[in-house]
C-alpha cells in the first residue's frame, strides 16, 4: 500500500474547514504589538517636496513614522534588476507605492494617520502605457530575442500572409489573503518575521538588506498563504521590510496586514501585452513563418518583468512548429505598480498571440481553426523543434488534440453552432479547441534546486520541511505522500513543518510549477539517506544464520509500517520499533536531502538552449453563448484533457486543472483593470473586480487525463500541474473570437483581451453596422475620474 | 431600556457597551473574541469570507440564516445569536458540511473555506435544493480563486441525504432563547463621548422597539443613520467613506417585517427583507424575480431591505427601473403622521430624496401588472452575478394585438437618478409594435440619457445598450407572443 497515487485530503483540509489553519494576521497579538500600514502616494509620478508627517507622529497612539532615511540598511532590492526602493528617497513612481510607515498602538490610531497624511509633491509626467513608453523610449533591461531559420525569406516567398496586433491586458492574483507580515524582535537585534511569501528566502534576504543585518541574524517563515498565484514571489516584500522596519526602531513586534484595496491598488500584476504579428503560410495552412514583436508593460520597476518576458518568447509558439521564427520582447517602463508573476508567469500572453494568429489564419483561409492547430502541431518526427533549439520529446500534443476532439465530438457541434449562428437573431455561439504546452523548470538555471530537511523521530514518526510554501496548491500534501512511500509508512505518521529558512536555506521561490518537483525530490533524497542507514542496521538485526540469511541491506523492504528482508518475510519489525533500536544504537535518524533539475540551461545572448526539463501538455474545447444586444458570454461547455503524467495525488490534481482554468477564463473574459487618467487603479476590489463566481463555471464541465507511457523522468513520473492548466482558458477567448467570425464571414473580429461583454458588445456593434465605439487605441482602457455617481454600493 | 447590546456569539453570552458598540461583527470576532476563523478579505460583502450563521427568535424556535460578518455592525445583532465557523463542531466531530468539504479537496489556500463552510451549513439550515444549480444559488456569495468551485460543487452535492442536526437543535438553549426574545421588547440606546487627539464627537446608538419610538428618534437627532440590513451603509463605513454619530437600529422593529399582497397591491414593509421579496416574486412577479435572483448573494438578501434599497438612493439600484415603471409608492412616516410618495418623485438629484430628516421610510407598495402587461427587466452588469450594474431597465408595455396602447420606459446606470424616458413612452405609445418603431425608439431612447465613462464601462457602451435592449425586448415579446420572426436579423 503506497502513498504517492492516492487521493488523500490536503493536510490542512481540517484545519481549513474549522478555521483552524492560521494566517499570519490571525495569529494572536503578542505584547507590546504595534500595528503599521503604509502611508502611500497618492500620484502617479512625481518628486516628493514634504509631508506632514511630523504632525502624524504627535498624534495620540501614533508611535512612529518612518521613511527611506530611517532605514539603517541599503534601500534597494529586486529579484533580477536591483533597482527598486523599499521606500522611495526622493520620486514616487506609481499611486500607491509606500512612500512611509507608520506605526501605531491601535486600528483607530492607524486609520487616522493614513487619512490624515498629505504629501507636497511636484508632480512629473507620467506614462502609463506601452504605447506612451514606447514613445518616450522607456524600457527596463535591453530587448531579448529568439530566432531560428529565415523569416524574410518565408515572409518575401508566403503564399498567404498575415499582420495584425495583438492587445491583452492584465490581471489581479486576487489572493484571499492579502499581503501581510509580523515581525518580532529577537536577540541582539535579530529579527523573526512571519511572512504570507512564496519566498522566505528572499525576504530574508531583503529583511536583512534593508536594516543591514547579516542573513543569519532573520529567520522568515511561512506556515501557509490564503493564496500566492504569484503576486507573493516578490511582492511580499516590501510588508515585510515595512513590519521588521518597525521591529528595528520599536524593539516591538510589528503586524502589517494589507485590505485588498490597498493591496489591489499598490501590488503589481500579470502584465499587459501588445503584440505585433506577421504570419507567413501556405494555402493548407501551414505556418511558414511568423515574427512577433512583444512589449509587456512592466510597471515602475523591474521586479521579474524580464523573466517574465524570457518566458512568454520561449512560449510564442505554443504547440507549433515554426520553421522560421523571429520574436523580440522589450520590456517598457510606466508608472504602474510594478507588474510581477502571476500563475503562467508570461506564458499566458506568448500563447495567447500564437493562438489568435493561428485562428485569423483559419479565418484568413475560410478554414476550421482546429484544422489549422492540427497541422501545425508538433510531431514526432522532424517538426518538433522549438525555436530556441528544445525538441520536444516523449510528448502526447497529437493524440490529445485527436482524442479531444473526437470524445468532445468538436466537428458537430461545430457545424450545429454555425448553423444556428446563420439563423439566431438573439444570440450567437462559438467553439474552439486549443492545446497547451508549457515549458516546466525555472529559466533561470541557478533556481532549478530544492533542499528538505527529514527528522525521523524515536515513537516511528516523521517531520519534514522544505524551502517549498504551500499556498493551497497541496505542495505539502505531495511532499507527506512522498516521504511516507520513502519510508514505506503511512501519510498519517508524516507532518510537513512550517517553512522557515531557519531549516531550508538558500530556496527557491515557490514558483515556476516546480514546487513537487524540486522540493520533492529533495525529500525523498533525505529519506533515502535515511533509509539506507536504517536498511544497514535492520538487515544486522534481521539477520537468520541458521537459515543462511546473512545481513545484506539490499534485500530490506520498507512498506506498510513494517521492516523485513524480503528473503523471510515472517521475520518483520514494526518500524517505530526498529527506529526506536536503531536510536539506541546511536545511528542518525534525520537527513538533509537535495535535488537540482539535470540537463537545464538556456543561453540569453544566444537565444538557445534546453531551458525545460519537460513539458506538461493539454488541450481544451469551450463553447461560448454571446448575446446579440449586451455582448453577455455565458460559458456553456468545456472539456479539458492533460498529460500530466502519473499525478501523486489526483484529488489535489483535479483541484489544480479546475481552478487553474477558471482562473484563466477570469483573465481572457470579464477581469477588467481600468485607471483612472492620472494612473490610479478603478477597479480596486471584488466590487468592481469581477473574479469568476459559481455562477460562471460551466454546466458540461468534464476533466479528464491521458496517460503517457513516454514520460519516464520527473519525481514518480509526475508532471507539474500549477501553471499549465492556466492556459486552456485561451479555448474560450477563441470561442469568442470563432462566434464573433460568424457575423461578417470574411472579416476577422478585431477582439482584444479581455472578452468583457463591452468589448464583445463593441466588436459585434461594427461588425454590423460599421460604427466605431470610440474605445482608446491604449491596452489599457483609461477613464476619467470616477464622478460620484459611481460610489460603490453593495445592494 | 438597557445602554448594552446583548448577543450571544457561539452559545456565549455577551453585553457590549459603549465604544465596543461601534464596530463590525468581524472586528469583535478576530480582534475582541480571539475567534480568527472567519476571514475579512474585501469588507464589501462581495467575497462571502466572513460568512457566519446570525439567529433569531421566531414562533418560539431560533432561525439561522448565513449573512456576511464584515458588514453587520453590532448594533444591528441586538437579541441574535451568531454561529462562527469555530462553533460548527459538536464534541470535537466535524460538522458534516466540514466532513464534506475535506473529502472531495473542497479547499485549497483554506482563506475562503470558512465562509464557504458557513454558506453550506446556511443553506442546510434552510432547506435549500442540493442541485447543482441549488449549490450554485446557495453559493453564489462566496468567492473562491483556488478550486473553480467544482470540488465545493461536489462537496455540497455528497451532502444530499445526510442527516443534519439543524443548528437550532443542536444548540438548543430555552434560556438563551427566551432573553434574546425579550430583547426585542427592551429598547437600547448607547450614548457615550470619544476624543481623539483634539477631536471628540458624541456618539448614540438607537435601538427602539416601535415605529413611534424610532420617529421620535429620528426627530430628536437629525443627522440619524437609519439601519436595517446595513448592506451599505456597513460598506461605506467600512472603507472610511462615512463614520456616523448617530445610528438608529431597526432591528427591533417587527412590525416594519413581511411583504404581503392584498387586492392587487404589494406591500412590503421596510424591514422585508431582499429574500423574503424573492420568495414572494418567485410565482407573483417571476420578471422582478430574475432580477432579484442575480443581483445579490444570499447573505446579502437575507441583510438588505428594500427599502434600504430606495432609501440609499443609487441611480443604479438593482430594483429601481422597476418601481419607477410600476409607479411604485413608498410610505414616509414621521412625528405627524405617514404619506404615501410616488417614486418617481422621490428622488431630486444624485442621493437627494424626498424625505425630511424626522421621517422614516415605513413601507412600500405597488399595484402588480395586469395580465395584459408586459413587464421587461434588464440588468447588464460585467458579472450575471453578484455585480453591481452598468446599466438597468424596465420596460413596461400595454400591447392591444400588435399595437403599443401605453409604454413607460426607465432605465438606470444612465445619469444621477433613474430616468423615465418620457420622449420615448410618448413615441411608442400608439406604434405598431414592429421592428422599425423599435430602432426609432432606440434611437429616441439613446438622446434621452446622458451617460458617462467610468469604472464599469465606456459611455458608447452604455448608449449602445439603450438602444439594444429595446430590441432585446422586442426579440423576447415576439418569441413570447408565439408571432413570426422579424423580417431581418439584426442587433
Amino acid at each position: 500500500m503506497t502513498a504517492v497515487g492516492k487521493s488523500i485530503p490536503h493536510d490542512s483540509a481540517v484545519g481549513h474547514v474549522t478555521g483552524e489553519a492560521l494566517y499570519v494576521d490571525d495569529l494572536p497579538p503578542t505584547q507590546g504589538e504595534l500595528l503599521v500600514d503604509a502611508l502611500a502616494s497618492p500620484v502617479a509620478h512625481g518628486k516628493l517636496l514634504g509631508d506632514n508627517f511630523d504632525e502624524l507622529r504627535q498624534l495620540p497612539g501614533i508611535v512612529g513614522v518612518y521613511t527611506a532615511t530611517d532605514l539603517p540598511g541599503h534601500n534597494c532590492f529586486g529579484a533580477i534588476l536591483q533597482d527598486e526602493r523599499f521606500l522611495p528617497e526622493d520620486v514616487v513612481e506609481y499611486v500607491g507605492q509606500p512612500v512611509a510607515v507608520v506605526a501605531a498602538e491601535n486600528r483607530r490610531a492607524l486609520r487616522k494617520a493614513k487619512q490624515l497624511a498629505q504629501l507636497e509633491i511636484e508632480e512629473l509626467p507620467p506614462v502609463f502605457t506601452i504605447e506612451e513608453a514606447i514613445a518616450a523610449q522607456q524600457f527596463i533591461g535591453p530587448p531579448r530575442t529568439i530566432k531560428c531559420g529565415d523569416f524574410e525569406s518565408a515572409w518575401t516567398e508566403a503564399e498567404h500572409r498575415l499582420e495584425g496586433v495583438f492587445h491583452c491586458n492584465g490581471q489581479e492574483q486576487f489572493y484571499l489573503e492579502s499581503q501581510a507580515a509580523l515581525a518580532w524582535p529577537n536577540e541582539e537585534g535579530q529579527i523573526l518575521v512571519h511572512s504570507s511569501t512564496q519566498n522566505p528566502t528572499e525576504i530574508q534576504q531583503v529583511v536583512a538588506e534593508a536594516l543591514g543585518l547579516h542573513f543569519n541574524d532573520v529567520i522568515s517563515v511561512c506556515k501557509r498563504m490564503g493564496g500566492g498565484f504569484g503576486g507573493k514571489e516578490t511582492q511580499a516584500a516590501i510588508p515585510a521590510v515595512m513590519a521588521a522596519l518597525v521591529v528595528h526602531h520599536t524593539g516591538r513586534s510589528a503586524r502589517v496586514a494589507y485590505t485588498k484595496d490597498d493591496d489591489m491598488r499598490s501590488t503589481g500584476k500579470r502584465h499587459p501585452f501588445k503584440i505585433f504579428y506577421k504570419a507567413a503560410f501556405t494555402a493548407e495552412g501551414r505556418i511558414t513563418g511568423v515574427e512577433f514583436d512583444l512589449y509587456s508593460n512592466g510597471g515602475a520597476a523591474a521586479d521579474l518583468s524580464t523573466s517574465i518576458m524570457e518566458r512568454a518568447l520561449l512560449h510564442s509558439d505554443n504547440a507549433y512548429h515554426l520553421p522560421n521564427a523571429r520574436f523580440r520582447g522589450t520590456v517598457c517602463k510606466t508608472n504602474l505598480p510594478p507588474n510581477t508573476a502571476f500563475r503562467g508567469f508570461g506564458g499566458p500572453q506568448g500563447m495567447a498571440n500564437i493562438e489568435n494568429v493561428v485562428q485569423e489564419i483559419a479565418l484568413t483561409l475560410g478554414k476550421d481553426a482546429y484544422e489549422v492547430r492540427r497541422l501545425n502541431c508538433y510531431d514526432h518526427g522532424l517538426r518538433n523543434t522549438t525555436p530556441y533549439g528544445q525538441t520536444v520529446q516523449h510528448h502526447m500534443l497529437p493524440e490529445i488534440l485527436d482524442r479531444l476532439e473526437e470524445s468532445s465530438n468538436y466537428r458537430e457541434r461545430l457545424q450545429e453552432i454555425e448553423t444556428f449562428n446563420q439563423t439566431s437573431a438573439t444570440e450567437l455561439r462559438g467553439l474552439a479547441l486549443t492545446p497547451v504546452k508549457f515549458g516546466i523548470s525555472f529559466t533561470t538555471r541557478f533556481l532549478n534546486q530544492g533542499n528538505a530537511l527529514v527528522n525521523v523521530y524515536k515513537d516511528g514518526t516523521v517531520q519534514v520541511s522544505t524551502g517549498g510554501t504551500e499556498m493551497g496548491q497541496g505542495l505539502n500534501t505531495k511532499i507527506q505522500q512522498l516521504v511516507a512511500d520513502e519510508l514505506g509508512i503511512g501519510h498519517e505518521l508524516v507532518r510537513v513543518m512550517i517553512t522557515s529558512t531557519e531549516k531550508n536555506n538558500n530556496a527557491s521561490p515557490t514558483a515556476a510549477s516546480a514546487g513537487t518537483d524540486l522540493n520533492g525530490m529533495a525529500a525523498a533524497n533525505a529519506c533515502q539517506k535515511i533509509r539506507e542507514r536504517l536498511a544497514e542496521f535492520a538487515a544486522t538485526q534481521l539477520a537468520d544464520a541458521e537459515s543462511g540469511c546473512s545481513a545484506e541491506e539490499n534485500c530490506i523492504r520498507f512498506e506498510d509500517g513494517r521492516v523485513w528482508d524480503e528473503r523471510h518475510p515472517e521475520a518483520s519489525i514494526a518500524f517505530a520499533e526498529l527506529v526506536k533500536l536503531a536510536y539506541l544504537e546511536r545511528i542518525s535518524l534525520g537527513e538533509r536531502g537535495f535535488y537540482r533539475t539535470p540537463g537545464v540551461d538556456f543561453n540569453r545572448d544566444t537565444g538557445k538552449g534546453h531551458p525545460f526539463f519537460y513539458y506538461t501538455t493539454g488541450a481544451a474545447v469551450s463553447e461560448v453563448r454571446l448575446d446579440r444586444f449586451t455582448g453577455h458570454l455565458t460559458l456553456e461547455q468545456a472539456d479539458l484533457l492533460m498529460d500530466i503524467g502519473e499525478s501523486i495525488n489526483p484529488g489535489i490534481d483535479l483541484g489544480q486543472t479546475i481552478g487553474g482554468f477558471i482562473q484563466g477564463v477570469g483573465w481572457v473574459t470579464n477581469e477588467e483593470l481600468r485607471y483612472s487618467d492620472t494612473g490610479d487603479l478603478l477597479s480596486y476590489s471584488p466590487t468592481t473586480y469581477k473574479i469568476p463566481n459559481i455562477q460562471d463555471i460551466p454546466d458540461i464541465f468534464r476533466v479528464d487525463y491521458l496517460q503517457n507511457p513516454h514520460h519516464q523522468i520527473n519525481v514518480r513520473r509526475s508532471k507539474a500541474i500549477g501553471e499549465p492548466p492556466l492556459m486552456l482558458c485561451l479555448s474560450v477567448w477563441m470561442a469568442v473570437k470563432h462566434a464573433l467570425s460568424c457575423v461578417k464571414p470574411g472579416t476577422i473580429p478585431k477582439l482584444r483581451l479581455p472578452a468583457t461583454g463591452e468589448e464583445i458588445l463593441r466588436c459585434l456593434t461594427e461588425l454590423s453596422s460599421q460604427v466605431t465605439f470610440s474605445t482608446p487605441e491604449q491596452e489599457i482602457p483609461l477613464v476619467a475620474p470616477p464622478s460620484p455617481v459611481t460610489v460603490e454600493e453593495a445592494a | 431600556m438597557r445602554d448594552y447590546l446583548l448577543f450571544y456569539v457561539n452559545r456565549t453570552r455577551h453585553e457590549i457597551r459603549g465604544e465596543r458598540a461601534y464596530q463590525s461583527l468581524t472586528d469583535l470576532l478576530r480582534y475582541d473574541l480571539d475567534l480568527p476563523g472567519t476571514k475579512v478579505v474585501c469588507a464589501e460583502g462581495d467575497c462571502g469570507s466572513c460568512t457566519v450563521l446570525v439567529g433569531r427568535p421566531e414562533d418560539g424556535a431560533m432561525r439561522y440564516q448565513g449573512i456576511d460578518g464584515c458588514i453587520q455592525y453590532l448594533w444591528q445583532l441586538d437579541g441574535r445569536h451568531v454561529v462562527t465557523v469555530e462553533g460548527l463542531k459538536e464534541n470535537g466531530k466535524l460538522h458534516p458540511v466540514q466532513e464534506a468539504m475535506v473529502e472531495s479537496f473542497g479547499s485549497q489556500c483554506g482563506y475562503c473555506t470558512p465562509g464557504f463552510v458557513m454558506a453550506l451549513a446556511a443553506m442546510l439550515e434552510e432547506n435549500a435544493p442540493l442541485t447543482r444549480q441549488g449549490v450554485k444559488d446557495g453559493l453564489t456569495g462566496n468567492l473562491c480563486r483556488c478550486t473553480g468551485y467544482e470540488q465545493i460543487i461536489d462537496a455540497a452535492l455528497a451532502l444530499k441525504g445526510k442527516a443534519v442536526t439543524p443548528i437550532a437543535e443542536r444548540f438548543h438553549d430555552a434560556q438563551m432563547l427566551a432573553e434574546l426574545d425579550a430583547c426585542a421588547q427592551d429598547s437600547v440606546e448607547i450614548a457615550y463621548r470619544e476624543s481623539w487627539g483634539r477631536d471628540s464627537r458624541n456618539v448614540r446608538i438607537g435601538i427602539p422597539t416601535t415605529v413611534a419610538q424610532a420617529v421620535d428618534f429620528k426627530a430628536k437627532h437629525k443627522k440619524t443613520a437609519v439601519v436595517a440590513g446595513g448592506t451599505d451603509l456597513s460598506v461605506q463605513m467600512n472603507k472610511g467613506k462615512t463614520e456616523p454619530d448617530t445610528l438608529l437600529s431597526l432591528v427591533h422593529l417587527r412590525e416594519l417585517e413581511g411583504v404581503s399582497e392584498n387586492d392587487g397591491w404589494l406591500r412590503i414593509g421596510a424591514k422585508g427583507t431582499w429574500t423574503d421579496m424573492e420568495r414572494f416574486c418567485r410565482k407573483r412577479l417571476p420578471e422582478f424575480h430574475k432580477i432579484i435572483q442575480v443581483f445579490a448573494s444570499p447573505q446579502i438578501k437575507n441583510a438588505g431591505t428594500l427599502a434600504g434599497n430606495i432609501g440609499n438612493g443609487s441611480p443604479i439600484a438593482d430594483s429601481m427601473p422597476f418601481l419607477f415603471v410600476m409607479e411604485a409608492e413608498a410610505e414616509l412616516t414621521g412625528p405627524s403622521g405617514s404619506r404615501w410618495v410616488n417614486l418617481n418623485r422621490f428622488y431630486h438629484g444624485y442621493k437627494q430624496l424626498e424625505l425630511r430628516p424626522d421621517e422614516l421610510i415605513t413601507a412600500l407598495r405597488l399595484k402588480l401588472p395586469k395580465s395584459n402587461e408586459t413587464l421587461k427587466l434588464y440588468k447588464v452588469s460585467k458579472r450575471k452575478d453578484l455585480d453591481i450594474s452598468t446599466f438597468t431597465a424596465g420596460i413596461r408595455m400595454t400591447l392591444e394585438g400588435e399595437t403599443i396602447v401605453r409604454a413607460s420606459v426607465a432605465y438606470g446606470g444612465v445619469g444621477p437618478v433613474v430616468l423615465r424616458l418620457p420622449e420615448t413612452e410618448r413615441f411608442l405609445s400608439g406604434k405598431p409594435f414592429t421592428l422599425d418603431t423599435i430602432r426609432k425608439a432606440g434611437k429616441l431612447a439613446r438622446r434621452e440619457i446622458t451617460p458617462i465613462s467610468d469604472v464599469r464601462a465606456s459611455q458608447d457602451y452604455r448608449l449602445q445598450l439603450a438602444e439594444n435592449l429595446l430590441l432585446k425586448l422586442y426579440h423576447e415579446v415576439r418569441q413570447e407572443k408565439g408571432w413570426p420572426p422579424p423580417e431581418t436579423l439584426s442587433a
